[in-house]
């Protein structure tokens, strides 16, 4: 028989969603997670349409799994991700999330990407995307990434870019995230790295669509990070 | 006299005396007012007696007066550039502070809904 993810393991799970005009989108994926029995910190990051109406509508649902925070202007997903690990530690769970919310990553996935940190085999995971369902361009920026993360920070990981990564919080009190954009997925990487902390790969799904493919690490992307890789060596 | 000889050597006055007031106003440290006047005081010197850049130019082993001037200004440039990204970097890290502590300190409940 197989292990299972227990109710209370999903209580003491928080999962971060940074949300940056997702208003319609984000709504399934936090109701999804919601109804799993997960807890949630949204992070709105400054977002010009209405992401924070839909927000609260949610919660009205989910009262006691939602926690909201508002970025007052638009600040990066990095910010974003950074607040919401902060939050987390007001509500002190064992296990903490961060994934898109803009339903490129499946809630169902959920259960795979804490099961390491519930048996105890890791303390980070971090979900790797299947690359042939990848789009052409996307696929070779996520390439060159993971080379770069290879080569400026000494880790060797199946994709480097995802969004799509849990911790323990003892784990999280160790790391140091500074990144304000997309660099965040590979500062995760090199500050598990560098502590030591015990890592996995879980393989994940991913859902394309025309507007989740805009978003993300595209080549314009891959450019700013790097000279931001640049940067961090000095 | 040239139009530039008389020009340039007021608004390098002017220039001074603008950094040396905000100095007095406590917007300038002592060291960017003495850097500025310095490179204020050559501009005056290069437009009043535009040969004393061949002099400089020679101690650096470069030919023509005028290319040392140039590359004066491009170093000035650069500086200036480097020094004004290093302070919007850590503006906008400031901000990011500032917006984070704001938003955790104010978690959004449905009580400031009906508040509203």
């Amino acid at each position: 028989m197989g292990f299972e993810i227990t109710e209370k393991d999903k209580k003491d799970t928080f999962v971060i969603l940074p949300a940056y005009n997702e208003a319609t989108r984000i709504q399934p994926v936090i109701e999804s997670i919601a109804r799993k029995g997960y807890n949630l910190i949204i992070v709105n990051d400054g977002s010009s349409d209405n992401t924070l109406e839909v927000i609260k509508e949610s919660k009205m649902k989910y009262p006691d799994n939602i926690h909201i925070f508002s970025l007052m202007i638009n600040r990066g997903v990095g910010v974003a991700t950074q607040t919401g690990f902060d939050a987390v530690f007001k509500f002190n769970p064992k296990y903490v999330v961060s994934m898109d919310s803009d339903g490129q990553h499946s809630p169902e996935d959920l259960d795979n990407v804490i099961t390491p940190l519930v048996k105890g085999e890791a303390q980070a995971v971090i979900g790797v995307r299947p690359l042939k369902d990848m789009p052409f361009t996307r696929n070779f920026a996520n390439w060159v990434m993971n080379l770069l993360t290879r080569i400026f920070y000494g880790v060797k990981v199946s994709d480097s870019q995802t969004g799509f990564r849990a911790i323990t919080l003892e784990a999280l009190r160790k790391i140091d995230i500074n990144a304000r954009g997309y660099l965040i997925s590979s500062e995760f990487i090199r500050e598990v790295h560098d502590n030591n902390i015990p890592f996995a790969e879980v393989p994940i799904q991913t859902i394309y669509t025309p507007e989740t493919q805009a978003k993300g690490t595209n080549s314009k992307e891959a450019l700013k990070i790097l000279i931001q890789m640049i940067r961090h060596q000095f | 006299m040239l139009l530039y000889s008389i020009l340039f050597p007021i608004i390098s006055i002017l220039a001074i005396l603008w950094f040396f007031y905000r100095y007095l106003r406590e917007k300038q440290s002592l060291m960017t007012v003495i850097l500025w006047t310095v490179l204020w005081i050559f501009v005056i010197i290069f437009s009043i007696f535009p040969n004393a850049s061949e002099h400089f130019a020679e101690l650096f082993g470069i030919t023509r007066g005028l290319d040392f001037i140039i590359i004066v200004v491009f170093l000035v440039l650069f500086y200036i550039i480097f020094a004004l990204y290093n302070r919007i970097d850590i503006l906008q890290d400031e901000i990011n502070k500032i917006v984070k502590e704001s938003a955790i300190n104010n978690e959004i409940t449905l009580d400031d809904e009906e508040e509203e």
